[in-house]
């Protein structure tokens, strides 16, 4: 008796005995196996009744491009989260201020070189930048990797290098307007942002013990996370891919400088992984080489699915004054550099 | 979203990615073949981390105390606390700068991840087809210009539909005339009498990116839009002296057409 009140310091004496709790589990776990049965029938049920009516062109074509993109860049988001929960939980914090200078200024143009050596998209720089900044790093630092590393990692430049057969100065203007439009944008954004933007995000730091729980703690919080703004991406070009002829867009490629902007416009709309951008960019014969150029440079940093991204990790008020920021540099760079160099 | 439900999302998300691409063909319709290993791994990590974290739901000792009042809710903010079922979620990672409760509950948004997996499993997808290679009206690529060996003469050379454009546009197709080839891919109308355009769809990365190949076919009837054929013919010589670059869809005659079952990598 006494052992039992001690391990149960609810138990009265005259509560019955055993008392109710015992072998029951969480409230959680009793409705657990009855939810999934109830999904899986109705995914089992749907595809008999539903499916035979799903079938109008437009749908299923739109369906086919949403699930593409998503299926495209699920492995590159779950190595982008895998890298992220590693660097909250694995490194200690220390290292990074070891690493990058301390003075802001300084920090940026080294955060942005850096981004040429990480292979990832942009789905998997944003949780990287979110979980560099959670570990103390400047902000504005972050930031440069979060632009430089999707634009100028080596398999980017190998796959622009291949898309452009014998034009290698696509390959060097590409790394040269990426670079420059990540370190001016983060020296702008240090000079002038507001303090508290973007939001940094808060973790718990990990407590002592074991790391694994943590890691995959944090790990499943991010992929849930930017898993669904890819899915707000993915119905967001689908759409823009099924409902906006493309040849409106060509209509515009005879004037210069409105090329570059369409270009530019295009490649926030189509919101390609920047490793397969420079294939598409090749293909878009009728512009001219600087506003392909624009859609090079600016798909990476700027398109709907990293806005969504970023908006969700680091807070609307951040997203509209950075997106804008970006943007305008990254047009006005290209430009600048494809009159140079192209 | 509480634990039940992200654990839940995350197994259906990665029992779908797994379904897509280890267990079936249908990856294919969406991306390249080469990038088969990173989706199955991509897949086996979420569907591991949702079972793992249904696995700790399941196994988590009742705390006890739901009989007493207010115990139940204090619970959400302990460590282990995951939250009633049940209650709104306002979590959007939006509008709250705290964070202090990642532990316990997810972002709203990640409910959207269940749309991969109603689409996949109710619409199922078909590949690309004429709908889609419709409203690509911008010129193809220029085809790169590889060597392309000769073709033996007296036999029927199966190729690529991009391989066959490739030729009719290097060399002014010199390589092709007089040779007898064939073709596999879907029907799609042309819109000018006596023909219909042969057409497979190119990708780049995936299917987002998506763009016709055509051949102009004439000389047999044309198929129901969609269905899969092979055709056998001869190149057209175009009256052009310059071919204008990437607008003009080379042409065939046919001389026999045979249905297909659609292969199992629709695109080229």
């Amino acid at each position: 008796m006494n052992d039992r009140t001690a391990r149960y310091p609810a138990l009265e004496p005259d509560d019955p005995v055993p008392p109710p709790t015992w072998g029951r589990r969480a409230p959680e776990a009793q409705v657990l196996p009855w939810v999934f049965v109830a999904l899986v029938g109705f995914l089992l049920v749907g595809k008999v009744l539903l499916t035979p009516r799903l079938a109008a062109p437009a749908l299923r074509t739109w369906a086919t491009i949403f699930d593409a993109v998503c299926l495209q860049a699920l492995p590159f988001l779950v190595l982008g989260v895998t890298l992220s929960a590693a660097i909250t939980t694995f490194v200690p914090p220390s290292l990074w201020n070891r690493l990058l200078p301390r003075r802001p200024y300084a920090a940026v143009p080294v955060a942005g070189a850096a981004g040429a050596v990480l292979p990832g998209c942009e789905c998997a720089s944003v949780p990287v930048a979110s979980g560099l900044m959670a570990r103390g790093v400047t902000p504005a630092a972050a930031l440069a990797f979060l632009l430089a590393s999707p634009a100028i990692n080596p398999v980017v430049l190998v796959s622009t290098a291949v898309a452009f057969p014998g034009q290698p100065m696509m390959v060097v203007a590409r790394l040269v307007a990426s670079l420059a439009v990540a370190v001016l944008t983060c020296w702008i954004w240090e000079r002038l942002g507001r303090p508290g933007l973007p939001r940094t995000p808060a973790r718990v730091p990990p407590p002592a013990g074991p790391r694994l729980p943590v890691f995959l703690a944090a790990m499943r919080h991010d992929l849930l996370h930017a898993g669904g703004f890819l899915v707000v991406g993915a119905m967001a070009a689908a759409t823009l891919n099924v409902v906006v002829p493309r040849s409106w867009i060509s209509a515009a490629a005879g004037v210069p400088w409105v090329s570059v902007l369409v270009l530019a416009l295009l490649a926030v709309l189509l919101c390609l992984c920047s490793e397969a951008d420079a294939f598409v960019a090749a293909s878009l014969t009728a512009f001219s080489p600087t506003a392909r150029l624009a859609f090079l440079v600016v798909g990476p940093m700027v398109d709907l699915k990293l806005i969504a991204l970023q908006a969700g990790t680091f807070g609307r008020a951040f997203t509209v004054r950075f997106v804008p920021l970006t943007f305008a540099l990254a047009v006005g760079v290209s430009a600048a550099v494809g009159a140079v160099m192209l | 979203m509480n634990r039940l439900a992200q654990n839940l999302v995350l197994t259906l998300l990665g029992g779908a990615v797994v379904h897509t691409s280890a267990l079936s063909d249908a990856y294919l319709n969406y991306v390249k073949p080469g990038f088969r290993p990173m989706l199955v791994a991509a897949g086996v990590v979420i569907l591991l981390l949702g079972v793992l974290g249904m696995v700790q739901e399941w196994r988590r000792p009742y705390a006890g105390d739901a009989g007493r009042p207010g115990g139940h809710r204090d619970r959400r903010h302990g460590d282990q606390g995951a939250g009633d079922a049940g209650v709104g979620d306002h979590d959007a990672g939006d509008h709250d700068g705290s964070g202090g409760h990642r532990h316990g509950r997810g972002p709203a948004v990640a409910w959207l991840l269940c749309l991969p997996v109603v689409t996949v499993f109710l619409i199922t997808p078909p590949p690309l087809g004429s709908y889609a290679a419709g409203r690509v009206t911008g010129p193809p690529p220029r085809p790169a210009a590889e060597p392309y060996r000769a073709l033996p003469a007296g036999r029927d050379s199966t190729m690529a539909i991009g391989e066959f454009i490739g030729r009719a546009w290097t060399d002014r197709g010199r390589s092709l005339a007089g040779r007898r080839v064939v073709l596999t891919g879907f029907a799609m109308p042309a819109g000018r009498g006596g023909r219909w355009y042969l057409t497979r769809m190119q990708l780049r990365c995936c299917a987002a990116d998506a763009f016709p190949l055509k051949v102009a076919v004439r000389g047999v009837p044309a198929p129901r839009e969609d269905t899969w054929v092979r055709v056998t013919g001869t190149w057209v010589a175009t009256p052009y002296e310059e071919l204008p670059k990437g607008t003009v869809a080379p042409e065939l005659a046919a001389t026999a057409i045979t249905r297909v079952p659609r292969p199992a990598e629709p695109y080229e």
